[in-house]
């Protein structure tokens, strides 16, 4: 209903650029080509998420949408401006412009759970000390780590440090949000509770999110489209919304993903 | 784009209007202005009209919430009106009693706490050093009695990131210090007409106390550090847990190459500090007149075998020292990319601190 709802309302301001466009896009490391001629866009206000079997480019794709990895060929557009092409000013100013969570959360090891938070906020902003922690804290009390906001990084799971990555990730409040795996690791709960943060944001705020994932059951409560790739053809092979690929996709590979085939077992898929 | 203004409305009440879009970068204002408002008016109801609020982010929500949370008489309550109501929710999802302590920061113990707690740190870390020594020294003798398997391609390897990679400054330092010392002393030695002397003493000095103690600086911040570093990092990742709950010792795994090609280099790479500094002293003597063969036989007249023997046994204990001190110091760092740096830090300082010490120890008992 609410994905519905906020696919027609997107539709309706198809005068705006997309909120992220990546356009015949080759990308790999050295000579070794992980993905080549992707394109693709997301839509303000959309959830994607970029599905993948392990190596087949998922994060990579990421860190080259970010700007931190030039890709060999093609463009890649934040809300219509090429990051790609971008001088190192421009290009600093689009990347303000997203927010980023890392695999791993990427916390600052020397600043507490609070003072990563409000990193970004004390760097960019003249907000009053109190605002600041207040802002932080509000956001670490929406991703369930109120209670950890004077624990140093070192003394994190792996779970909580990405809670916390992501949010710090919102602190400057980017309506373009990347996320690299962030339910991987965390309990049912949290897990569900994040999925629903994502959609209260992008339901109540019209956040874009591209979201990295393997997880089967955040896949289908949050994504509106999901894009598939493949380490074998090194391509999309799959593009649309998730319940969708799996009732109608013919691909085995896509079946495969979405009902959690083992290897041997494809084979007998299609009868 | 964004404006407060603020007027009063009805008798008593103040009236607070939000315009536009409160983002990060817009909220410092309106915020700062919110709150004296608030802080003017303290018994007088504040009304704070939203209508016209196209948008807030997270900076903007964390205003709205804080300005009805703060805590004011009954006849004087915050209300926010017209509030968009997908903006109503995000305000309303969060509860002031959790935000009602002051934000926690790091804890800092008192100077009692802290002086116990590193007393008992330190007597901790005195036992696990005894602990890792006993370790080595188990290790190192099994090793050399073939009592167990020695990965010599771990020891090859490692020697040659150690020893050969290390060449090139190891020379370089050898041969300037050669001609640091026999240009001081030369010039000094001129006034009495005993320059020839000058070899004597760069030989003596060289062999005995500097081809050693500098290659042993050298291989400390060179070797030392990346020791610490390596295996820092690799308890950091979790690979010392992998060693050690496969039932495999990280001594024998990690450390153990790591000590045999430090007594194995270090010496070796001694020599050739020798050897060049021995020949920066010889060019710079022939400044002073005094030929290579001078220099030569002067040298076999000043220095015995022994002096050179006694260097290099220094050189094969200075290694062991230094990577026994860069692994250990590895194998306790922390958590977190800031310990590693710490345990690197320390390797050197401890490293070249023991090497001096064991070099006076030598100095007292070789005379």
């Amino acid at each position: 209903m609410q994905m519905n709802s906020m696919r027609s309302s997107a539709g309706a301001t198809t005068e705006a650029p997309p909120a992220v466009s990546v356009r015949n896009l080759r990308m790999g490391y050295g000579k070794r080509v992980l993905i080549d001629n992707a394109s693709f866009d997301v839509r303000r206000g959309e959830i994607v998420v970029i599905l993948g079997g392990s190596g087949s480019g998922k994060s990579s794709l990421m860190k080259n949408i970010i700007g931190l990895y030039e890709p060999m060929a093609g463009d890649i557009l934040i809300s219509g401006r090429s990051i790609v092409k971008a001088r190192s000013k421009e290009k600093a100013e689009l990347q303000r412009g997203l927010g980023v969570m890392y695999q791993s959360g990427a916390l600052f090891g020397s600043l507490t759970v609070l003072e990563n938070v409000r990193f970004p906020l004390d760097q960019f902003t003249d907000l009053a000390l109190a605002d600041k922690n207040l802002t932080a804290r509000m956001l670490l009390h929406q991703v369930a780590m109120g209670y950890a906001e004077s624990l140093m990084p070192a003394e994190l799971s792996g779970g909580m440090l990405k809670r916390a990555g992501i949010a710090r990730a919102m602190a400057l409040g980017c309506d373009i949000l990347l996320l690299d795996e962030p339910s991987a690791g965390l309990d049912p709960i949290t897990g569900a509770n994040l999925d629903q943060t994502i959609l209260s944001l992008r339901k109540n705020l019209g956040f874009t999110f591209v979201v990295v994932t393997h997880e089967l059951h955040s896949i289908f409560t949050i994504a509106d489209r999901a894009i598939m790739l493949d380490p074998v053809s090194r391509s999309i092979i799959a593009e649309g919304n998730p319940a969708d690929l799996r009732a109608r996709s013919t691909d085995p590979r896509v079946q495969q993903f979405f009902n959690r085939v083992p290897d041997g077992a494809s084979q007998t898929l299609g009868s | 784009m964004t404006a407060s203004a603020v007027g009063p409305i009805a008798t008593n009440g103040v009236r607070i209007e939000l315009k536009g879009r409160i983002t990060a970068y817009t909220a410092a204002p309106i915020w700062r202005a919110a709150l004296e408002t608030l802080a003017r008016n303290p018994d007088r109801p504040i009304i704070i009209d939203a209508s016209r609020l196209e948008y807030a982010d997270d900076v903007g929500i964390a205003l709205l919430f804080d300005l009805i949370r703060c805590d004011r008489p009954a006849t004087a309550k915050v209300e926010i009106r017209d509030l968009a109501p997908n903006l109503g929710v995000l305000v309303h999802a969060h509860n002031p009693a959790d935000f009602a302590a002051p934000a926690r920061g790091r804890s800092y113990p008192g100077i009692f706490e802290e002086v116990g707690r590193a007393t008992m740190q330190q007597v901790a870390y005195a036992a696990q050093v005894a602990d890792f020594v006993g370790e080595c020294w188990v290790e190192l003798r099994r090793a050399f009695a073939g009592r167990v398997r020695v990965n010599w391609g771990d020891v090859l390897d490692i020697a040659t990131e150690a020893g050969a990679n290390g060449v090139p400054v190891v020379l370089l330092i050898g041969f300037l210090m050669g001609v640091i010392i026999a240009f001081e002393s030369g010039l000094v030695a001129k006034q009495f007409g005993a320059v020839i002397f000058v070899v004597n003493g760069v030989g003596f000095a060289l062999l005995r106390e500097l081809g050693p103690l500098m290659t042993a600086i050298v291989f400390a911040g060179r070797t030392g550090a990346a020791f610490a570093a390596q295996i820092g990092t690799q308890k950091v990742n979790e690979e010392v847990n992998a060693i050690t709950t496969f039932g495999l010792s990280p001594i024998h795994f990690l450390v153990l190459p790591r000590l045999i090609a430090a007594i194995l280099v270090v010496p070796l790479l001694t020599v050739l500090a020798d050897v060049f500094g021995l020949f920066g002293a010889a060019l710079v003597m022939l400044r002073f007149q005094i030929g290579f063969v001078q220099f030569y036989h002067q040298l076999l007249e000043a220095v015995t075998a022994s002096d050179f023997i006694l260097g290099i046994v220094k050189a094969a204990v200075f290694g062991l020292t230094i990577a026994a001190v860069g692994c250990e110091r590895g194998l306790t760092t922390g958590a977190g990319a800031t310990s590693v740096g710490l345990s690197t830090t320390s390797a050197v300082v401890t490293s070249i601190v023991l090497i001096i010490v064991i070099d006076g120890i030598f100095s007292i008992f070789t005379v």
